[in-house]
């Protein structure tokens, strides 16, 4: 359990002196409610800073198993959930190569597989989206020939092929597929893998009129990898692993960037590089000035995994910094999704399972026994774990082997895809 | 006839000046090509398959002018075996269970050597070899690469290397660029020469026995943009060689150990422990080969025996164990006008287990077992001498005395022609001979 102890005490120095002195979990704190609007993006406002919020470590607790649905004939992957239904894709060749989108049924406790697709020319489905409006599911598709397949969700469990978009872009293999709406239009940005002889790239597809999509934009990008994006407000964050994360304009400052035209604001090398998936966070006071990085390093799959959470302060879209991390001994994390109106974070960890972080108002303020200081990068960080954030660790309780690749959250429920044993479905931390 | 045992073998002396009164010119050009049927029961199909090609052609060319060395060979196997080799437990740049094609510039390099003071020494540069490791395997009596051929070898790269040689030490050190072939026609990132590199300890306490010890740190050998796994190689080998007129033995006993590290953290760790021998007489030879070599696994492509090139990201599936024994046989060569044929066959009988850590490989999943067999029969078809020990360069050759007993014996008086050098002790101008193969025929 977690305990909440805001203060609202003036300065903030005193504060500190009060932490030293006193070695507590309180603190003054007086919220910041200025509104920010960045000069380098006048067109998002990032709200005000957070608020200072102090809590104790305590020992996380387990998130609660409602049900699980199997899939041992292929490797799980990622996972969108379209409350009642629930779209997995699948990885590698296990008995089976990964070209399968299972379709599940997740109104009850035990998600339900009520039906799949097959993706022809496939290994690995590796990611899943659903537009905004429920009407399209988009799959990418490893490796050559790479690929989106775009499906008619007019009928959520009975997906309707309507275009398979590919080109020499696409060819090496598509890692993944963000989906997000700017200025009326529907846009999927693609994480294109390197090939022999090619560097990796970002290709941005109008899928808006899904039976005839357009490539709009493509650029050689990531180093060595681009294995991701996250669009929101038309702003879009891309994964550049060791070049960091990269904010890019396409639309959202109002300065005519789009994105057929997009505009990069800022990057930031995050500690260990290996940037592999974003979220920007808005939290429920209307605060949006964190982005969280998660980090891939090298593991073995079903073994081992490495990578921490990132935290990066964007107030300054141009020089984002990196102010706070979440690490796991022995697992590293994968992607994220965050029940904001609760400031909950849930990262996929693989063989550390699901991890839930109290995500609520200020991260980058914290003890100097909570801080790490790295004197190689310069840098000083906040610890999440020693801040007491780590509220809840799911499915390491299961008595089984789990690799966790992908979760959602969704009304109450997370949902987890996990690449050894397929769904499960968890309870919310509390 | 004669014109073409000139172009095989060229020794030009002088050109129409005294031999004594200018350095001499010496040229060896060798060919050869397998053509070679195999049968992997199972393999990665999870079925029996059986292929035939055109293997390991190859033009080699070695060229002296006093101290100066060319050393070239040209691979073709880009034109041959552009699916890869069926080698059952094989892996590298892209390819599983099946052997890639290597590099068309497999080696071409440069190089002087000379002695001073008792002390013998040369460099080279181009591309070829790092001084790491053991002799490259088609230089050794098996026509199937072993597993631990990534393990065991650094090549194709833009090397330097430098070598010195006292009595029986021999020390090499070179620096060479990272990153591996992609492709028979790839070319090696200039960029990244020197980011890696290899050294080399050599002691010949007696004759014919080589006793070596070896570290290379490799830089991104799988990403040639960089930022992929290093590596941390380590190699001991133990290696006897002998000769007669008739007959000749050969042994090799090996370990080889590499990391991949991420950001300098160990994350795989590679091992392998390989023996081999050979006896040869009256020109048939038998040969037997076991190996236990750990293997990294990698998501496959639609084709079974690829895997993505670069990687998609940095981890992997896990570990296999691989634990073959190979035995061949080949009968005495036959010569034809300026062509040597080798008849031969070899079996191998491979094991794989689940290595540590195993990951998800599951030998169930891909093969359908964890035993299987392959068979191979080809004929080793050459031209010219054969040439031997790729690996080494300049002074850091060490068997040419054995390998003169070896080798084919119509140019069995080529290193009669080699020119002396000033001041060169008997144990440095073998060591800048003529390479001539351990694979080529013994006896008369």
């Amino acid at each position: 359990m977690r305990t909440l102890k805001p203060l609202f005490v003036a300065p903030l120095a005193a504060t500190f002196v009060l932490l030293a002195a006193c070695g507590d979990s309180t603190g003054p704190r007086a919220a910041d409610t200025t509104s920010l609007k960045p000069a380098s993006c006048s067109g998002i406002n990032l709200g005000p800073k957070p608020a200072p919020l102090t809590l104790s470590q305590t020992t996380p607790a387990a998130m609660r198993v409602l049900g699980s649905g199997a899939e041992t004939a292929r490797y799980t992957a990622e996972i969108a959930v379209r409350s009642p239904t629930a779209y997995t894709t699948t990885w590698g060749v296990r008995s089976v190569q990964g070209n399968k989108v299972n379709i599940w049924d997740v109104s009850g406790n035990t998600p339900t597989l009520v039906d799949s697709v097959i993706v022809a020319a496939s290994t690995t489905t590796g990611d899943v989206a659903v537009s905004d409006d429920g009407k399209l599911l988009v799959v990418a598709t490893e490796f050559s020939p790479g690929s989106i397949v775009l499906y008619d969700l007019t009928d959520p469990r009975k997906p309707a092929l309507v275009r398979r978009f590919s080109n020499d872009e696409t060819a090496p293999g598509v890692h993944t597929a963000e989906i997000a709406r700017i200025n009326g239009k529907l846009y999927a940005f693609l994480a294109i893998d390197p090939g022999a002889g090619r560097l990796s790239r970002l290709v941005t597809v109008d899928i808006t009129d899904p039976r005839n999509p357009q490539q709009v934009y493509e650029t050689v990008t990531g180093n060595p990898y681009v294995h991701d994006t996250y669009a929101r407000d038309g702003l879009l964050f891309v994964a550049l692993w060791n070049d960091g994360m990269q904010i890019w304009d396409i639309g959202g400052c109002g300065t005519g960037a789009s994105p057929e035209a997009p505009k990069v604001l800022g990057t930031v090398k995050t500690a260990n590089g290996e940037v592999h998936n974003i979220w920007w966070y808005h939290d429920a006071s209307g605060s949006k000035r964190y982005a969280f990085v998660g980090e891939e390093g090298a593991g073995t799959i079903g073994n081992s995994s490495r990578g921490d959470i990132h935290v990066v302060d964007i107030t300054d879209p141009t020089q984002p910094k990196e102010i706070a991390f979440y690490h796991v001994d022995g697992a590293g994390t994968h992607n994220f999704s965050v029940d904001e109106a609760n400031g909950v974070l849930y990262a996929a960890y693989y063989n550390g399972g699901v991890r839930a972080i109290d995500v609520r108002g200020d991260l980058g303020t914290c003890t100097a026994a909570q801080q790490d200081v790295n004197a190689v990068l310069n840098l000083t960080r906040c610890n999440l774990r020693l801040m007491g954030r780590e509220l809840a660790v799911g499915l390491l309780d299961q008595n089984r082997q789990v690799y966790v690749w992908g979760v959602q959250y969704l009304g109450g429920n997370v949902y987890a895809s996990d690449m050894l044993n397929g769904i499960w479905k968890l309870a919310a931390a509390k | 006839m004669v014109s073409l045992r000139i172009w095989l073998t060229v020794t030009v002396a002088a050109l129409g000046l005294a031999r004594d009164a200018v350095r001499a010119q010496t040229v060896s050009v060798m060919v050869q090509a397998i053509p070679l049927v195999t049968r992997a029961d199972p393999t990665a199909t999870r079925s029996a398959l059986t292929e035939g090609y055109l293997t390991q052609p190859v033009v080699m060319a070695h060229a002296w002018y006093g101290p100066l060395q060319a050393i070239g060979t040209l691979n073709l196997e880009g034109l041959t075996l552009q699916r890869g080799e069926l080698t059952t437990g094989g892996y590298g740049e892209g390819y599983v269970d099946r052997r890639h094609p290597h590099a068309y510039v497999h080696e071409l390099l440069v190089g002087a050597a000379g002695t001073a003071a008792g002390f013998g020494a040369s460099i080279f540069a181009g591309r070829g070899f790092a001084p790491f490791g053991s002799d490259d395997p088609m230089v050794r009596p098996f026509e199937k690469y072993p597993v631990n051929h990534h393990l065991a070898q650094v090549l194709e790269r833009v090397v330097v290397v430098g070598a010195v040689r006292r009595g029986p030490v021999i020390a090499e050190v070179g620096t060479f660029n990272g990153d591996e072939p992609t492709g028979p026609g790839s070319v090696p990132k200039f960029s990244r020469v020197g980011d890696s590199w290899a050294s080399r300890l050599t002691l010949l306490p007696l004759a014919g026995i080589e006793l070596s010890a070896s570290l290379a740190h490799v830089t991104s050998p799988e990403i040639p943009q960089g930022h992929g796994l290093d590596q941390r190689k380590g190699s001991v080998v133990a290696r006897y060689a002998h000769a007669s007129r008739t007959s000749s033995r050969y042994a090799l006993v090996e370990w080889e150990q590499t990391g991949e590290r991420d950001r300098g953290v160990l994350i795989t760790k590679l091992q392998s422990v390989l023996a081999e021998g050979a006896y040869c007489r009256a020109g048939a030879s038998l040969a037997a080969r076991i190996e236990r070599t750990d293997r990294p696994e990698e998501e496959p492509l639609l084709d079974p025996f690829r895997t993505p090139r670069p990687p998609p990201d940095l981890s992997n599936l896990g570990e296999s164990r691989w634990t073959t024994l190979t035995v061949s046989l080949a009968a005495p060569p036959t010569r034809a006008w300026f062509v040597t044929g080798q008849p031969f066959v070899e079996v191998a009988r491979l094991a794989v287990a689940p290595g540590d850590p195993a990951g998800i490989f599951n030998s169930g999943l891909r093969y359908g077992t964890d035993r299987m067999w392959m068979f191979s029969a080809g004929v080793r078809l050459w031209a010219g001498m054969m040439h031997g020990r790729m690996g080494r360069y300049g002074v850091a050759e060490t068997d040419a005395p054995m390998q003169m007993a070896m080798g084919t014996p119509s140019h069995a008086a080529e290193s009669d022609t080699m020119p002396d050098m000033p001041g060169m002790t008997h144990d440095v101008q073998m060591a800048t001979s003529p390479r001539i193969s351990l694979i080529s025929s013994c006896g008369p």
